[in-house]
């Protein structure tokens, strides 16, 4: 019975981590008013950038770093787009989503000889416990320490959002840019700023998978991941503490699918797989209702207009 | 006005660079040339589209013969990437993978003069120019199954599968037949459970039930779930347990934790099939069938993990499989019967 | 410069312009990569361009993008993100593969029941997402992902059930001769069809080796009938009115909700009707169990986005990506680039067809204030 309760516990979190980063770099753009659906794209250069630098340089956390900077980077795309030529946020998302497979599968092609798929890596993210057995209570928890990161991160949001005077100014570019800008808060800048952040954190999730969950990159790794990480921060009523539930919903989700499957199970596997999908629905249609987005949200800002 | 002049002489500009291209098919006689498609799962799937080119790049590398590949993304992309390759200047076309079937017929019967093989599909009535190719993924499967019961310490082990298919059953029936086997022979009981991960790409699910597996007392797990299952042998080495690689060796993936893998050598039996093809015999019509008898599945030489003894006893099961002493079974029926004559 | 910024206010040129730029990206990175970056662009023409037949597969391989793109577009106008089109076109490929294998009509009556099937489904699914979001006010961009891969799990789960399984393999039966909608279908197999159509020139050979079908056809009636009922019609009015300004349109006495749900409907009734076609147009004619998404949708965003939102536009943009897509693979086959390159390509020329939106916008701006000071 423990061990059934450790081990949800377990993969509750393992599948949560990756959705956990998309998710608040999703949120820290949507929260200044950039709608962000190119998080899927950032998470696979970042899953690429990771194995591959943890590859090359035997590092995890070095590894880990660059995927963040690698999908800062291409943020930086999806930024210039939205803010500096003011364009329309969904377009470049979805150009983001298609360049970043793309440039991921691309380099990985030229460095490792043609194949799309990193090598595995021997140095992986640590676990939380270090090397312990596997066998029992402790076993079963002893997860990847990207899944305390990930907390510390929503925690962190939180704080910033709530308690710090950084986090109100987001805020208020995302509500009402004009208003903001009058108190001399820079809106394009900060903007801009957390779309980076944005890419940063989304990288930290797909180097969470290849270099957490599995120890390699393949065309396959970041698969819906990120979108899942969208609908997580839409249902969380865009707050830091709304997406993390969010995610931890879905991961349990998953996690009683592989509980509850096997040789044993009366519900089709087809059907059982579809369970973290309907309990979502159902979780909405009986709790959450309306949520409002950021009002500045997918709206360019310029200066000495009226919004 | 300007501007307008520009775009058109733009557009031009890149339809003549398109025509330029189309100019210079120059149709040089360059001697037996063999192509292949990929089903959708991809030319770097590392399962057996990947096994499939890295055998016609082999063959290529041995006999001076041109390969190339088409990668398809949909399965509507099946018949025009089977024509477009029919254009080339292949003389032999491989389509690789059953889901690839139906549209094969279709363009076998549009081009009769073309000769064509298809991987991992025995058709009812195969078209006079089509050869099917098929492999007894349950022999390998059998031997692993086998080694697995002779190394298991706790009598309890595993299969994950991606999702249920015939080819798929082929690896589960193979598997649980050996494992009987071997528990037969030592004379105790030993656990199989079986999971799909209902995917072939989600290599989180894999390596959430295989670490559920590992929890509940399995020591030793077996996947054929293609990327799924590169979760599973991620799960046994972080917990220090077994797991066993399918269609190529995937010791590189974890090379303390792999036990052995079930080889399916598709590029090795393409290439067999190519080069006599190449030396003027025809197989069209025919189903080939390749198993252990061939080379054409097996286990690694080499394999770290396992205990000699075991490899040694495996060795001789593969010879009792080679002459037909044990036929393992690929489906429920077969398997339910091989369970009967064992008791 | 304000010349450039007027010229570029036409969508036909910021397209044209895109394009060029995002060709010209691809090319770049191909020099990078170490492939000849003309002989890679002329091999992309040629694999698009150089035979009838492949033109054919373009015009083909477009179609159902055309479809998805006007579910997409469609729902744009009136401010929702119809996500969901991946799955109403997979739920759509499944109700017209059931109708047309179980049920056993001749021609006249079989096709327009399948396709009628596949446009009931599709807007039955597409309602599910208009319903939830009128009723309880969830966001359409959950619900149609999450119904996205519900609808892979059910196909799945549908097609290897027993009663419709075919035999061992992993799928349905095919569609029954008389359901497709191949042109000349049955009678190209037969021998003297074969014969008498391998005479014809031109388009002997787009019918005898491609899937040449009524699709495309329908797909731009379809796309100018929704222009029509968007820019004639008292409802399309209406429905437009609601993404312009919600609280206006209600003010006006409009009723939001049913709005929602109709447009929900309609999307989902384009993406099953594209199922539709491409399951009877296009070989293997059949539903099969599915490792991951196929992308109708998905490519249908990025349709519906370049062609900004326009139902003609998707047209045009349908067909951009049908040869992208198609011709990518003799890019890989002719230079042996890997077919991301494609993807890469795509991407840039969806990056620039944004990016030039607000370029005109970017010029006047600083091209207007030297005109002010040198008043």
């Amino acid at each position: 019975m423990l061990n059934s309760v450790t081990l949800l516990i377990a993969i509750t979190l393992m599948y949560s981590t990756p959705m956990v980063f998309a998710g608040l770099g999703n949120l820290i753009s949507e929260k200044t008013g950039v709608i962000n659906i190119g998080v899927e794209g950032m998470m696979t250069i970042g899953a690429f950038a990771g194995a591959a630098v943890c590859y090359f340089s035997g590092n995890a956390w070095l590894g880990f770093l660059c995927a963040g900077l690698a999908g800062g980077m291409l943020a930086v795309l999806h930024a210039a787009a939205s803010i500096v030529f003011q364009c329309d946020q969904t377009v470049s998302g979805i150009a983001v989503n298609l360049i970043g497979p793309g440039a991921a599968l691309f380099i990985c092609s030229l460095l490792f000889e043609g194949a799309t798929s990193t090598q595995p890596v021997s140095d992986k993210i640590p676990k939380i416990f270090g090397d312990i057995s596997a066998e029992g209570i402790l076993g079963n928890l002893n997860m990847d320490v990207t899944v305390v990161i990930a907390f510390l991160m929503a925690a962190g949001m939180w704080l910033l959002f709530y308690k710090t005077k950084w986090g109100l100014h987001l805020q208020a570019v995302g509500e009402h840019p004009a208003a903001a800008d009058t108190l001399g808060i820079k809106v394009n800048r900060l903007r801009f700023g957390c779309v980076i952040a944005s890419g940063v954190l989304a990288g930290f999730g797909g180097a969470s998978v290849t270099l957490g969950i599995v120890s390699q990159f393949t065309p396959i790794t970041i698969a819906g991941q990120g979108f899942i990480s969208i609908a997580a921060v839409i249902f969380g009523k865009w707050t830091p503490h709304g997406a993390y539930g969010a995610c931890l919903l879905f991961g349990f989700a998953q996690a009683l699918t592989v509980l509850l499957g096997g040789g044993e199970s009366v519900i089709p596997s087809q059907i059982l797989a579809m369970l973290p999908y309907i309990l979502t629905i159902v979780m909405l249609v009986l709790f959450v209702g309306r949520g409002v987005a950021p009002k500045a949200s997918g709206k360019p800002y310029e200066k000495g207009s009226r919004t | 006005m300007k501007l307008k002049k520009l775009t058109a002489l733009g557009t031009a500009a890149v339809m003549l660079a398109c025509m330029a291209g189309c100019g210079t098919a120059a149709e040089e006689e360059s001697g037996f040339s063999v192509a292949m498609i990929t089903d959708t799962a991809g030319i770097n799937d590392q399962s057996f589209n990947q096994s499939a080119w890295e055998g016609l790049q082999e063959f290529s590398k041995a006999s001076g013969v041109e390969v190339n590949y088409l990668e398809s993304k949909q399965s509507a992309d099946y018949v025009t990437n089977l024509e477009r390759l029919g254009d080339s200047d292949a003389d032999f076309i491989w389509s690789v993978g059953f889901d690839t079937a139906d549209a094969l017929v279709e363009v076998a019967a549009n081009n009769p003069d073309l000769r064509y093989a298809i991987v991992d599909n025995s058709y009812e009535d195969t078209p006079d120019n089509v050869t099917g190719v098929v492999f007894k993924a349950e022999e390998p499967s059998f031997l692993v199954g086998y080694i697995a019961g002779k190394t298991t310490t706790t009598d309890h082990v595993g299969f994950v599968g991606g999702i249920e298919n015939a080819v798929i059953r082929q690896f589960m029936y193979g598997y649980e037949a050996g494992v009987s086997y071997a528990a037969k022979e030592m004379g105790k009981e030993i656990q199989i459970d079986v999971q799909y991960a209902e995917s072939f790409s989600d290599a989180a699910k894999g390596k959430a039930i295989a670490s559920k597996m590992f929890s509940e007392g399995c020591d030793i797990v077996y996947q054929a779930a293609g990327g799924s299952g590169t979760g599973v042998i991620e799960a046994a080495k972080e917990a220090g347990k077994y797991a066993i690689g399918v269609d190529r060796d995937q010791a590189y993936l974890a090379p303390e934790n792999v036990l052995t893998s079930a080889l399916k050598k598709v590029g090795k039996a393409m290439s067999i099939v190519s080069e006599k093809v190449m030396n003027g015999e025809d197989f069209g019509g025919q189903t080939l069938s390749f198993g252990m008898a061939e080379e054409c599945v097996g286990i690694p030489e080499e394999n770290p993990n396992m205990d000699p003894a075991v490899y040694e006893d495996a060795m001789k099961i593969a010879e009792l499989i080679k002459n037909g002493e044990i036929t393992a079974p690929a489906t429920e029926e077969e398997y339910t019967a091989f369970l009967e004559s064992l008791k | 410069m304000n010349k450039i910024a007027d010229a570029l206010k036409k969508p036909v040129i910021r397209i044209l312009a895109a394009i060029l730029l995002g060709l010209m990206a691809a090319g770049v990175i191909l020099a990078i990569a170490g492939y000849p970056p003309a002989a890679s662009i002329a091999a992309l023409g040629k694999g698009i361009f150089s035979k009838p037949k492949y033109i054919s597969n373009v015009i083909i391989k477009s179609t159902p993008l055309i479809f998805t793109g006007l579910a997409v577009a469609f729902a744009f106008k009136t401010g929702l993100f119809n996500i969901g089109a991946e799955g109403q076109f997979i739920i759509g490929c499944l109700a017209s593969t059931l109708v047309g294998v179980t049920v056993k009509l001749p021609a006249v009556l079989q096709i327009p029941l399948i396709l009628i099937t596949g446009m009931a489904a599709g807007a039955a699914y597409g309602g599910i997402i208009g319903l939830l979001k009128a009723k309880f006010g969830i966001h359409e961009v959950i619900s149609g992902i999450m119904l996205n891969w519900i609808a892979l799990y059910l196909s799945n789960y549908v097609c290897m059930l027993p009663a419709f399984r075919k035999g061992d393999t992993n799928g349905t039966d095919q569609v029954s001769e008389a359901g497709r909608t191949l042109i000349l279908g049955a009678w190209k197999k037969t021998g003297e069809g074969a014969a008498v159509l391998k005479k014809i020139p031109v388009f002997g050979e787009i019918l005898l080796k491609t899937d040449a079908n009524i699709g495309f056809v329908i797909a731009v009636l379809t796309a100018v009938v929704l222009a029509i009922l968007l820019k004639n019609t008292i409802k399309g009015f209406e429905l437009q009115a609601v993404g312009y300004n919600k609280y206006a349109a209600e003010a006006v006495g409009i009723n939001i909700r049913k709005n929602i749900l109709e447009v929900m409907l309609i999307a989902g009734a384009v993406a099953g009707l594209g199922a539709a076609l491409y399951i009877t147009g296009n070989s293997p004619h059949k539903v099969t169990v599915l490792s991951a998404f196929e992308g109708m949708g998905t490519n249908g965003l990025g349709v519906a986005l370049i062609a900004g939102s326009s139902p003609i536009g998707c047209i045009f943009s349908g067909l951009l990506f049908g040869g992208l897509l198609y011709g990518g693979q003799a890019l890989q086959y002719e230079v042996g680039a890997p077919t991301e390159i494609i993807n890469i390509t795509i991407g840039t020329i969806v990056f620039f067809v944004a990016i030039i939106q607000g370029v005109p916008k970017l010029l006047e701006k600083y091209g207007g204030r030297r005109k002010g000071h040198a008043e």
